[in-house]
């Protein structure tokens, strides 16, 4: 749904981005992280076809986004990390307006408005002032503008900043909902707590480039991530899960994590071949804090 | 109807601001009735307001209907919308000002009710058009101020909101003052024709016509521009012809007035002097938009880049209006030295003169890019002007203080002796400077690369 081949964009005073390439396939929720000025919203405001790239190129849908913006807007949503609204129109009429402006006919405005409402959970509120809304309700109005005319790529730039931990639970629900009805999804954040409960990929960009190369999977079901911890360093760690059909994601003498089969005969045969080979197992287990594992096992490794 | 202008009228007419105005409004002409007499009754009064409503206020609604989308955080959902420039550029524009409109309108009636009675139906339809046009015009005009100021990443402070109100009400005197001047009530009334005409290209015209046809093309390129001006920010490209076609126009337009230069102007024949007039018009042109226009060096870099691979016409469609304008004069001043050599009379000094302010010109828009190229370069454009003051004002005054007027050919175009001095010390100006912006470009995208590079 969405190819980047080596974007590069630049700022009068410094290049933000530096030759980002990326995929990120149709129906998915992508996490865009990194640290701040690493270059996310840059990205996502090109993805968005809100900024020129210096070079490269975009494509979302087939549409290129500098020889097609409109084309692209028309199809897709955003919502920017820093968003407004219309205070002092209600929920209905702001809803009303992002339907009516992203070209929905006015007959078929009102449907649309509807479930727009409902997918945000707004039905209850639709006579509400924005400006009178919780800062929760504000997002999901917010989200609510952004897809009521039902776009088929999705950019939310930092959704979840100042939201209270109900707040971001729903919008976890809202968001996998969302992918459901078949949307492409790319959230920015760097909360990656939060992440891990939609997204199934995630891209790091760091110093405006992206760590790695590629997208890192979050979770997979088949292959989990699991952490083993030694007791005694073992500096031939890394060579003997190798040997043992396990993908390595990040080891040194002390730990590994690595992806792994889920067969819980092929987890007990490594576990024995570990502690038959000397290694001193101190614990064996599913990383239950995968997006993290994985995004520090990819920016250690880069530094 | 456009969901532009029905959003403004939903924020804009709410019943409270309807029934404020509508009150308050009919207290004034009520009050006016009463107590102002035969100079200050409700149409006088009407009249003032509607200036102050639609003319005055309306401009600072227009310059703030896209500021105000910006600072409050909303233009970048709207730029993502599917509405059109068009759309989007009358949604604004009549949008905004929609209660501007209200107002004006019920002050309108009031001014049309007393003319149509006092002054029959024909001069209330010619009333109608000029209410209605400067009040268009003046909120045109401030809406495509406050469109090239975001375009320049400048747009929020309440000063430049006012800048950009000033320009609108600047339009609105001169629509005031052409009207006035052009009478077109006495026109239609009293069947006056105009006592004046207007030289253009060798005809008299008409100073009535005249004045209202120009009034009536410079209302659509200002309208055109805010049209362009929004294609813009909504990631749309403009390309080069629209421009061209309005230095094409302007320079038609100001070439007609040959006659009021020649007297002044001994041995330059109709020919020249209209280059002469055509060829400063897009020099005032090109210094207009080197200051207004985002001098932004990433973009010069990328023309750069296609101009190297090859794709010429990629690089054409960039081009900023500035860069247009300047080769406009360029051409233009070039022909008309060429076409000075044929009098003897004019030719060394008019060449010398001409070639001298091409050389100056270059000067100084390369002191406009020059200075976007140094840190701290968001006010480039102050520092390239107090640099211009310095050398079009400060160093000839320190000269004439010092009695050395000899050398003022190093400031400005003079027709020195020897009279090829003059040219050659200007070009000589406005290459270095422009061969320092071009090293500063490469220079910085050097130093830029490198540090990304680490």
């Amino acid at each position: 749904m969405i190819e980047v081949e080596n974007l590069v964009y630049e700022y009068p005073t410094t290049r933000a981005l530096k030759g980002v390439s990326l995929n990120v396939a149709d129906g998915t929720i992508t996490a865009l992280v990194g640290p701040n000025g690493a270059g996310k919203t840059t990205l996502l405001r090109c993805l968005a076809a809100l900024e020129d790239p210096y070079s490269g190129r975009i494509s979302i849908g087939g549409l290129d986004t500098v020889a097609s913006p409109r084309e692209i807007h028309a199809t897709m949503g955003y919502l920017p990390d820093f968003y407004g609204l219309y205070d002092d129109l209600t929920v209905r009429r702001c809803l009303t307006y992002a339907a009516r402006s992203h070209g929905i006919a006015a007959e078929k405005a009102g449907a649309a408005v509807q479930k727009a409402a409902q997918s945000v959970g707004l039905l209850d509120r639709m006579d509400s002032k924005a400006g009178e809304l919780s800062r929760g309700l504000r997002q999901r109005l917010a989200i609510g503008q952004a897809i009521v005319h039902e776009p088929r790529v999705l950019l939310l730039d930092e959704p979840a900043a100042g939201l209270d931990p109900q707040a971001r639970r729903d919008l976890s629900a809202l968001l996998i909902s969302l992918r459901d009805t078949g949307m492409t999804l790319v959230v920015s954040s760097h909360i990656l707590a939060e992440l891990e409960d939609y997204c199934s990929e995630m891209i790091i960009i760091e110093n405006g480039l992206i760590a790695g190369g590629k997208a890192i999977k979050v979770r997979d079901d088949a292959r989990p991530r699991y952490m083993i911890e030694l007791a005694t360093a073992r500096s031939d760690l890394r060579e003997f899960l190798v040997a043992h059909n396990t993908d390595v994601i990040e080891a040194d003498e002390h730990h590994a994590l690595i992806a792994f089969t889920r067969n819980p005969s092929a987890r007990a045969r490594l576990v024995r071949d570990l502690v038959t080979a000397g290694f001193d197992l101190a614990s064996f287990g599913e990383s239950s804090k995968a997006l993290e594992d994985a995004y520090f096992a990819q920016v250690g490794r880069r530094t | 109807m456009n969901p532009e202008f029905v959003r403004n009228a939903w924020l804009e007419m709410t019943p409270r601001r309807v029934a404020m105005m509508i009150g308050l409004l009919a207290l004034t002409f009520f009050a006016a009735a009463l107590v102002g007499g035969a100079e200050w009754g409700p149409s006088s009064v009407a009249s003032l307001l509607y200036y102050v409503i639609v003319v005055i206020w309306g401009s600072r609604s227009a310059a703030l209907s896209v500021v105000g989308e910006i600072r409050d955080r909303t233009w970048d959902g709207q730029r993502l919308s599917s509405l059109g420039a068009g759309t989007m550029t009358w949604g604004k524009l009549f949008g905004s000002t929609v209660y501007n409109w209200f107002g004006g309108l019920i002050c309108f009636a009031v001014v049309l009710l007393n003319v149509a009675i006092h002054l029959g139906p024909v001069t209330a339809l010619i009333e109608l058009i000029y209410y209605l046009g400067i009040g268009v015009i003046a909120q045109a005009a401030a809406l495509l101020a406050s469109l090239i100021a975001i375009s320049r990443g400048h747009s929020h402070s309440r000063f430049e909101i006012f800048a950009y109100q000033v320009v609108g009400l600047a339009a609105a005197l001169a629509v005031y003052y052409v009207w006035s001047a052009a009478d077109p009530v006495a026109a239609m009334t009293a069947h006056k024709s105009s006592t004046e005409t207007i030289p253009w290209w060798g005809v008299a015209c008409d100073a009535r016509a005249f004045l209202l046809g120009s009034l009536a093309i410079f209302a659509a390129w200002t309208l055109l521009g805010c049209y362009r001006a929004m294609r813009l920010e909504l990631k749309m490209r403009n390309g080069p012809l629209v421009w061209l076609a309005f230095l094409a126009f302007i320079g038609v337009y100001v070439a007609g007035f040959d006659a009021w230069l020649s007297p002044n102007m001994k041995g330059w024949d109709p020919v020249a002097l209209r280059m002469l007039l055509a060829g400063t018009a897009f020099a005032v042109l090109t210094y207009l938009m080197v200051l207004l226009e985002p001098k932004d060096r990433v973009h010069y870099r990328w023309i750069e880049g296609q101009v190297r691979a090859g794709h010429l016409a990629k690089a054409f469609n960039a081009l900023q209006a500035w860069m247009m304008s300047y080769g406009a004069t360029l051409t233009t001043g070039a022909v008309l030295a060429a076409w000075l050599a044929r009098d003897v009379l004019v030719a060394s000094s008019g060449q010398a003169l001409v070639l001298a302010g091409l050389g100056f010109l270059t000067r100084d828009v390369s002191v406009f890019v020059f200075m976007q190229t140094l840190p701290g370069r968001r006010r480039g454009d102050f520092g390239a002007l107090a640099i211009l003051f310095a050398l079009y004002v400060l160093a000839p005054s320190i000269l004439a203080g010092l009695h050395i007027e000899d050398f003022l050919f190093l400031f400005f175009p003079q027709v020195e002796s020897p009279t090829w001095l003059g040219a050659a010390v200007a070009w000589m100006e406005g290459l270095a400077i422009a061969a320092a912006s071009i090293a500063r470009l490469a220079l910085t995208e050097r130093e830029e690369r490198a540090a990304a590079a680490a």
